[in-house]
């Protein structure tokens, strides 16, 4: 095998192909690390493909070469109790067409076409290669340490692209301690069903899909569901804050079954049969995770960077992570071309993450983590607001209150959320949204 | 509905028998929370309160992380992912 390479990934997932892609198609004489059998075989998310303009550039119109499930056309927001939910659907005849909106996917696939594409490129693929640590010179990253036999690989500057743990960047003294309130942990169960029942339940049809997200089905623990359609299965994914869900003695699995009990989950998914479980760790902390990006012969992208967007509106991973990796390969070109792979001269990924709408995002929703731990979000608003709902379309016979004084009494007379407690909330969307 | 007892049902993984996790399971008996029991989503961790021993089994091991960010420092070992080629395999998560 190879020992020394112009650059070397850490990991091929979306940041690290992407990154790979790039450098190989510049002529970098680039290896991408992989510790799985083959590029997604360790992968799993809870979430969608976004539109990804830096990926458009290599292949536009991507949609119609990739492995892709089904494009999301429909997407909700949808309180739930144990037994009643309320939907807000959004349902855009513009979200049908190309360019689409976001898409379904499965990760071995997808990854798998990326990293496809990079080796295409002229990148080296190494499969079954688990980095264990970093090669330091003088205090410059100048290789990796395998989980192989005599398992150096030498080159001037490695990306890590290894994911949410980020034990590179932790060994570079680089990223922050992690904190369990602000990590998540996501399960998912991948149920098996006929397309055509998926697209009559969910009401679809051709490739079109729904991305549905849940909240008040978390039992208290600071969390929700995210639903999306593939072709002929649907996942749904469970996500808590990994402190709360500690906290609750409640376990991910417990609390995934009670939402596929809850009746009108039953009756969307009813025939479903399980082919999947999976589960990952997801860096939440937002734009006060994001570590220090690059050092001497060293860059850090995607999960491994915090850039992750899980404000509660649309939740992004991947679209940051290809649009991260693709920018550190574009440093690493420009390196490349000045023979300076020193921390000054990698400095060019930080600028363009920092111009980008990765870090902008970031740092415009930096509050939106904070939202997310108001507890009351979880454990009293959606019964509240469900009651109230209920209230205003059930007719009893009994002389009805106009709508002011029906929400006021709901306030007042509920017992469970204050006034005081909603304006504290409003307060705290206000400024995090 | 998901019985997590039956995890190796849904989903498939190339077992090694070094572990990538070695648990330092003397600093789960000082531990105040436990928390990692009930947040491993693959329930690797179980505590027995008769022995008071917390026992860690990593076969079924998701390599998702959490244990990693939520146990105190020192509490592992080892705690890498498993050798290329070991560990857990998705299909089309």
């Amino acid at each position: 095998m190879k020992r020394s390479f112009e650059a070397i990934v850490v990991g091929a997932g979306p940041a690290g192909s992407a990154a790979a892609l790039e450098m190989a198609k510049a002529g970098v004489d680039v290896a991408l690390l992989e510790r799985g059998n083959f590029p997604g075989e360790k992968n799993m998310f809870g979430g969608m493909l976004h539109k990804m303009p830096s990926l458009e550039e290599h292949f536009p119109e991507y949609w119609n070469q990739a492995p892709l499930e089904r494009h999301v056309s429909k997407k909700a927001t949808i309180f739930m109790t144990n037994d009643a939910h309320v939907n807000v659907c959004m349902d855009w005849e513009d979200f049908d067409k190309p360019p689409y909106n976001g898409y379904t996917v499965f990760r071995p696939r997808w990854d798998s076409w990326l990293a496809d594409e990079a080796v295409k490129a002229g990148a080296t693929l190494i499969n079954r290669c688990t980095v264990e640590d970093l090669i330091l010179k003088n205090g410059k990253v100048v290789g990796v340490k395998t989980l192989r036999d005599n398992g150096e690989i030498y080159a001037p500057v490695v990306v890590s692209c290894e994911g949410v743990l980020s034990f590179l960047a932790d060994k570079m003294k680089m990223r922050k301690k992690f904190n369990p309130a602000k990590m998540a942990v996501g399960c998912k169960c991948l149920i098996d069903m006929p397309k055509q029942m998926i697209d009559d339940r969910f009401g679809l049809v051709r490739d079109q899909g729904v991305a549905y997200e849940y909240v008040g089905v978390s039992m208290g623990v600071r969390g929700g569901v995210a639903l999306y359609t593939n072709r002929d299965s649907v996942s749904v994914n469970m996500v808590c804050h990994i402190g709360s869900l500690g906290k609750s003695g409640i376990t991910l699995y417990d609390m995934m079954n009670n939402y596929l009990e809850q009746p009108q989950m039953a009756k969307l998914l009813n025939g479903g049969k399980l082919a999947e479980y999976s589960a990952h760790a997801i860096p939440e902390g937002g734009y006060e995770m994001i570590p220090q990006l690059n050092a001497d012969g060293f860059l850090i992208c995607g999960d491994a960077a915090a850039f992750c967007n899980a404000t509660g509106i649309n939740l992004e991973g991947i679209n940051m992570a290809t649009h991260s990796g693709i920018l550190a390969g574009k440093a690493v070109i420009a390196a490349k071309k000045n023979n300076d792979y020193s921390k000054g001269g990698l400095d060019l990924y930080r600028k363009l993450i920092e111009d980008s709408y990765v870090y902008k995002d970031l740092k415009t929703f930096k509050r939106a983590p904070g939202l997310l731990h108001d507890d009351r979000i979880f454990q009293k608003y959606p019964d509240f607001a469900l009651d109230m709902i209920k209230q205003i379309y059930q007719i009893t016979g009994e002389p009805k209150r106009n709508m002011t004084m029906l929400v006021l009494n709901h306030i007042f007379n509920n017992g469970k959320v204050s006034l005081m407690d909603l304006m504290s909330t409003v307060w705290t969307a206000w400024r995090a949204l | 509905m998901i019985n997590i007892d039956e995890i190796f049902d849904y989903t498939s993984y190339n077992i090694d028998r070094e572990p990538h996790i070695i648990l330092d399971n003397t600093k789960c008996v000082t531990c105040e929370e436990r928390w990692c029991v009930n947040v491993c989503p693959a329930h690797c961790y179980a505590w027995t309160e008769e022995d008071q021993k917390m026992s860690f089994a990593h076969d079924g091991c998701l390599e998702c992380g959490s244990c990693y960010i939520l146990c105190k420092p020192g509490a592992f070992t080892r705690w890498r992912y498993p050798r290329g080629g070991y560990g857990v395999a998705y299909r089309m998560s």
